[in-house]
């Protein structure tokens, strides 16, 4: 069976050209960084997700500066923004090097200027500041943003609300409507709609939605019994064999 | 280019001499500026030559015969391939020389000591190998030695890789190791010196510029992959683990991989990359590329200590950065665990040191994953957890005050960060706006993201100790203990929620690769919320039943220990008695652990009194 990890590691969606350049020493050849931008912006299109070919791009940046590309970078944070619970924004922060600031002045580097941004908006999610997070996407500051990239990025709002929906599903048995409505920056008619698609039921007389049972929400008190190995035994009878 | 080095180096070589008579006069001559106008410059070019044999000449004759004769013993038996004499040599002759004559000098130059072995070039660069090593630890290298150093490295490995065929050349696992370990240590060494640009000469300025290609980490990592390649060692362990035979892993495994020589280069080689990428900052490529080593005791390619610490340091150190801290424990407890019960076999090694350090610094990150991630571990381990960052480690539990303990301890024990690429030496304006404004040191730049993490979960230690009082409870009462708003603090037990789930290696057997994984609980303690009228929060603890049976199993060894200490010590009474005791001993042994155990149990008693 896959594991959320093996999925991570390797999505079910890469296509062998790309598993080639991910796997291979080919990943180092400058020549292909082509392919896997272009593999990035397939991602950014259709909702596919392939953090280890996205690393492979800042990879290539790291060692031919001269191939940097502020958008790409910038479409891969983006991505990696929603993989919780995978760390993968922090991991694509550690392979971008501190870079000299641009010295062209007609095509200034967007980065600088949106990646404090971008962290805030991580550490939100990852504090599962939910309604701040929205607050911050929906403000002037992060117009740019908004307006340049994440609008391309197909889905992004609900990849957003994945990360809502992981930890809400994780931690309640029954949440209240308001407070729901506010993590997933969804109201009335769109609520309704987005809990019946998870397969979350309603409970009206009560204003909660009821979140299935999972392995998560669902806490027993357990006492852990020990379990004896052979192993742990075998010097006290070998002992008793050689005194026999 | 290499000409260029090369006269630069006979200059210094030539300078370092004149202290000594004998080179005065050679000295002189070059110095001389009447010589230089007057005379053509095909005769300097031969006087030079001249002067550097003389100033050899007077170099041998300084290196003590004990010296010359261990040159020539080792020149001897690695000719022969003797990996006994080489060992001896290597590992123990090598040292002592050095204690004894170069303790804080250069051993000579190879060129020196070239007549001794009829001018071998293997037996000289693996000879440099050893010098340069030798210049990295116990003194301080100059540009040239790190240029050279990176000369040699090159020639050998070139040797190795691009000679018609494999080298029949055989050498300890032990110096192949070093080989790769030193190969990367020297590496990323130049690439911390080379990001100091304050301290250059306008002279090493120049030759930074010129040379970019000296340690670059492309033609480091090109060493690797293709000694990976050439041994086909990943092969190799996929067929070991298929269960081929020998014949059959022979036979995948070519011409290459069948040398031992090889075949511990490739796998050293997987342990550099894992490494080099850490370095690097890349975590999930370092443990992609150790996606076929087995990291178990029981592994062949397992046997040099040194090797074995490292890869699970590294591992280690990538899980953290992965956030996957019970993957990070499980690792550091491991190899704690074994470096422990290696401590009585390995004081005398060499490595000694070098392993200790390293092990100190595992118990440092234990602290950290500890902190952040509770979980029981090995008591032997955990004790000394205490004892050396006890303090740090309360403070580390305590959430955001604890981080300046974070930090303190992540400095410490994490790898020697670098950046990949050079500050920029060729371009004057842009260094100078380099020198101005620096960019950040890679170390800080981990820090600051392994900080967003711990800071992300600093709520959890406080919230966690007020559930663990409680079996249900209202949300706005817990609120009000913590002093916050109650929708600040839901969103706090969300984060509690995420910092005691993780993806982790749960079933090592069938989970292919250390980056594969699943979600697994890693806390005692669980709730969950749920929103009727008022918040509230049910809480569930998971506990562990007594445990009988270690008790039982360290008091029986202790027994039979106890036991056969008092049967081995002879007994003051006439030697006739002594055959009836030895027979009677067997039935003693029953009664003997009962009654350890009784002690042991009264003695409880007073302490929990």
């Amino acid at each position: 069976m896959a594991t959320v990890a093996s999925v991570w590691a390797s999505p079910p969606t890469r296509t062998p050209l790309i598993e080639n350049l991910v796997s291979g020493v080919d990943r180092y050849n400058p020549n292909n960084v082509g392919i896997l931008e272009d593999y990035l912006y397939h991602q950014i299109r259709s909702e596919e997700y392939d953090c280890l070919a996205n690393l492979a791009i800042l990879k290539l940046y790291q060692f031919n500066p001269d191939l940097y590309n502020p958008d790409v970078v910038i479409n891969i944070l983006i991505k990696a923004l929603t993989s919780s619970p995978f760390p993968d924004f922090n991991l694509c922060l550690s392979l971008l090097d501190e870079r000299p600031i641009s010295q062209n002045p007609d095509e200034p580097d967007p980065l600088p200027t949106l990646l404090p941004v971008l962290t805030t908006l991580y550490n939100l999610l990852q504090q599962c500041r939910f309604p701040a997070f929205w607050a911050m996407y929906r403000s002037e500051e992060a117009e740019a943003l908004r307006d340049n990239y994440t609008v391309e990025c197909v889905g992004f709002e609900d990849a957003v609300r994945g990360v809502v929906i992981r930890a809400v599903k994780a931690a309640f048995k029954r949440i209240g409507k308001a407070r729901l409505e506010s993590y997933l920056d969804l109201s009335g008619d769109e609520l309704a709609v987005y809990v019946e698609k998870l397969g979350w039921t309603f409970e009206v007389s009560i204003g909660v939605v009821a979140v299935p049972p999972n392995l998560d929400n669902n806490p027993q008190s357990t006492v852990v019994q020990e379990a004896i190995q052979l192993p742990q035994l075998t010097k006290i009878i070998k002992h008793a064999a050689l005194i026999a | 280019m290499s000409q260029q080095r090369t006269t630069l180096w006979e200059a210094e070589l030539e300078e370092d001499l004149q202290d000594v008579d004998v080179n005065l006069a050679i000295g002189n001559y070059g110095q001389n500026g009447t010589y230089d106008d007057a005379q053509p410059r095909i005769d300097e070019t031969t006087l030079l030559a001249v002067q550097q044999q003389m100033a050899q000449q007077a170099a041998f004759s300084q290196v003590p015969d004990v010296v010359k004769r261990f040159i020539v013993h080792f020149h001897q038996a690695v000719l022969e391939n003797n990996l006994a004499e080489i060992t001896v040599a290597y590992e123990s002759g090598w040292n002592r020389l050095t204690e004894k004559f170069y303790a804080k000098t250069e051993w000579p130059e190879a060129e020196v000591i070239a007549p001794l072995v009829n001018d071998d070039q293997i037996f000289l660069i693996l000879y440099r190998e050893l010098y340069y090593r030798h210049v990295y630890s116990r003194l301080q290298p100059d540009i040239d030695d790190r240029f050279h150093s990176y000369e040699n490295s090159c020639e050998l490995f070139n040797y190795l890789l691009n000679s018609d065929g494999p080298v029949a050349l055989e050498l300890p696992e032990q110096w192949l190791w070093d080989i790769i370990d030193e190969f990367i240590y020297q590496y990323q060494s130049f690439c911390v010196w080379r990001s100091k640009v304050k301290s250059k000469t306008d002279e090493e300025i120049v030759l930074l510029s010129d040379e970019s290609q000296v340690w670059s980490s492309y033609s480091v990592l090109n060493v690797l992959y293709s000694l990976i390649q050439k041994s086909k060692i990943n092969e190799h362990i996929i067929a070991l683990q298929e269960g081929k035979s020998t014949g059959e892993i022979d036979e995948i495994v070519g011409e290459y991989g069948v040398r031992p020589l090889y075949r511990m280069l490739g796998y050293f080689s997987i342990i550099g990359l894992l490494r080099v990428h850490t370095l690097l900052g890349d975590f999930t490529l370092a443990l992609k590329i150790m996606e076929n080593v087995e990291l178990s005791q029981k592994s062949p390619f397992m046997r040099v200590t040194a090797c074995h610490v490292t890869t699970f340091y590294y591992v280690g150190f990538c899980y953290i950065m992965l956030r996957r801290y019970p993957d990070a424990i499980r690792t550091f407890v491991n190899i704690l665990n074994f470096i422990m019960r290696m401590r009585q076999y390995h004081t005398r090694s060499y490595q000694y040191d070098q392993i200790n350090k390293t092990a100190d610094r595992m118990y440092a990150l234990l602290a950290i994953c500890s902190a952040l991630s509770p979980m029981r571990v090995d008591d032997n381990i955990s004790n000394i957890v205490k004892e050396r960052y006890g303090e740090q480690f309360t403070k580390m539990s305590r959430g955001e005050e604890g981080l300046p303990a974070f930090e303190e301890l992540f400095l410490y024990a994490c790898p020697k960060f670098i950046s990949a690429n050079p500050p920029p030496y060729e371009e004057g304006d842009q260094l100078a706006m380099y020198i101005e404004d620096p960019p950040i040191e890679p170390a800080q730049r981990h820090l600051s993201l392994f900080l967003s993490e711990v800071r992300a979960q600093a709520p959890v230690p406080t919230l966690r100790s007020f559930l663990k009082l409680y079996t249900s409870l209202d949300a706005a009462k817990l609120a009000n203990f913590l002093d916050a708003d109650e929708e600040e603090m839901v969103q706090q037990l969300m984060v509690m929620k995420q910092a005691s789930r993780s993806v982790s290696r749960v079933d090592a057997e069938n989970e292919k690769g250390l980056l594969d994984g699943q979600m697994a609980s890693t806390s005692d303690l669980d709730f969950v919320i749920d929103e009727i009228c008022q918040n509230m929060v049910h809480i569930a603890e998971s506990t562990l039943g007594r445990k009988y049976a270690g008790w039982f199993i360290r008091n029986t060894e202790h027994a039979q220990r106890v036991f056969d200490a008092l049967r081995n010590s002879p007994l003051p009474i006439p030697p006739k008695t002594n055959a009836p005791a030895g027979k009677a001993a067997p039935e003693s042994a029953p009664s003997a652990a009962p009654r350890t155990g009784g002690r042991n149990v009264a003695w409880g008693g007073v302490k929990a009194a």
